[in-house]
């Protein structure tokens, strides 16, 4: 094994031990706690506009338009319904639903020109309720596939608010584009009375 | 050598190469010193059985892309300039690296990551101490450099499956994926290793890697500290 020639001396070896060390601390004070942590207590953090890093950015813009809609349908034992919305990648959307009882759901998305029946699914539960918020991962049709697996009508209500274009209604015989509603059944695209 | 390098113009080329490389060692380190992106962590948690490849990927991703390992193995082959002892010390690394990634995962024993994290940031900053001759010339005692390199090597590999564990894996074809985890690493730690052995040939010629060696492993050192300030700091706000 090599080494630096010439050696450095013991005194020279300590000195810059302590020179690297006090660096690092001030790297570390100055510029990771104001970039990481949003302290700032040298100053430095503004100085130098370290202090947005630490942030979450708390707005995302969107191009397409804002759309609400609401979902109430009935599911008779064994009955399916799957209910999906139109997102271009990246598109967001929050949604809620409920139900009087407890069915098997299925999230899932097909991904535009992709084969007849494939879909990537995200989450899949047997549940009376879930919440949340999508990012679409590609273009293409998203949401909900739900099977009412008891012995009982049951009833679920799905609100959602987001980027998203037309709603798509897959039940039993029925398939079709759906028209959006708001929380009292009223249709969302047709102009007021 | 230039007639142009006088004791001046070395001193100012110093100070823009440590300038570099500190400037290199803030802008990778972030509060894990091995993220796993988001994606990557969903994956993890949702695979249910063996995922070979995906695995292997991950543990290949974590080598290449986790900058305190690189900078430990830097440190490590600095003065290594046969390929007989850059094997030799490698292996005693990974060694190491695997005994503990697979014993903590297996046994679900695990340490606070922070720390772990720190210690790795410790181990950069003892092998471009050791590289100056530090323990020789401070200490007067050299501690037996292959069984510290075997000792840090257990130390990334805890601090590995301490990450790990942080995400719920499912247990069925839990060993399978691990061992592709760590075959992965090794991949992953063969490509970064060629990489930097490639750089180290070329350098190794030049006139500049006698006038630089010291400059480096201060460098090397400074890196090292900043990693282990960065995850105390993460240590005192996180856990």
């Amino acid at each position: 094994m090599s080494e630096l020639s010439p050696k450095p001396s013991a005194r020279r070896l300590v000195w810059v031990t302590i020179a690297s060390f006090l660096v690092a601390v001030a790297v570390v004070i100055g510029v990771v706690l104001p970039a990481e942590y949003g302290l700032d207590p040298l100053g430095t953090g503004s100085a130098f506009g370290l202090l947005g890093l630490s942030r979450v950015q708390p707005i995302a813009p969107e191009e397409t338009e804002y759309k609400t809609d609401v979902l109430e349908l009935e599911l008779a034992p064994t009955e399916w319904v799957e209910s999906t919305y139109r997102l271009v990648e990246g598109a967001s959307m929050l949604f809620s639903w409920e139900a009087t009882g407890a069915v098997s759901f299925n999230f899932h998305s097909a991904p535009d020109g992709a084969p007849p029946g494939y879909a990537e699914s995200f989450d899949a539960e047997e549940t009376d309720r879930a919440n949340g918020s999508y990012i679409a991962p590609f273009s293409g049709i998203h949401g909900w596939y739900w099977e009412n697996l008891g012995s009982d009508y049951v009833t679920i209500r799905l609100a959602t608010a987001g980027f998203y274009g037309e709603a798509h209604l897959a039940r039993d015989r029925v398939t079709g584009v759906r028209p959006l509603r708001d929380a009292r059944g009223k249709l969302l695209d047709q102009p007021d009375e | 050598m230039s007639i142009l390098n006088n004791g001046d113009l070395m001193r100012k080329r110093r100070l823009v190469f440590l300038g570099l490389a500190i400037g290199f060692a803030v802008s990778t380190s972030s509060l894990h010193a091995h993220p796993m992106d988001e994606q990557n962590a969903a994956f993890v948690q949702a695979v249910d059985g063996v995922a070979i490849f995906p695995f292997m990927y991950l543990g290949a991703k974590h080598m290449v892309t986790g900058y305190d390992h690189l900078l430990f193995l830097v440190g490590v082959i600095f003065f290594l300039y046969k390929i007989k002892d850059v094997v030799l010390y490698v292996s005693l690394f990974t060694l190491g690296h695997s005994a503990t990634l697979l014993f903590g995962v297996l046994t679900n024993i695990g340490a606070n990551a922070y720390i772990v994290d720190a210690i790795i940031g410790l181990s950069v900053v003892y092998k471009a101490f050791d590289n100056l001759g530090g323990f020789e010339r401070v200490f007067q005692v050299r501690p037996n450099p292959k069984t510290a390199v075997l000792v840090f090597g257990l130390f990334h590999g805890f601090g590995l499956a301490t990450k790990v564990q942080e995400f719920t894996l499912s247990q069925t074809g839990l060993i399978t994926n691990m061992l592709s985890f760590n075959l992965g690493v090794e991949v992953g730690q063969f490509l970064a290793l060629a990489m930097v052995l490639i750089g180290f040939t070329y350098w190794r010629k030049r006139d500049s890697f006698g006038q630089y060696a010291f400059a480096t492993n201060v460098a090397l050192m400074t890196a090292g500290f900043v990693l282990a300030g960065n995850q105390m700091l993460g240590y005192v706000f996180y856990s």
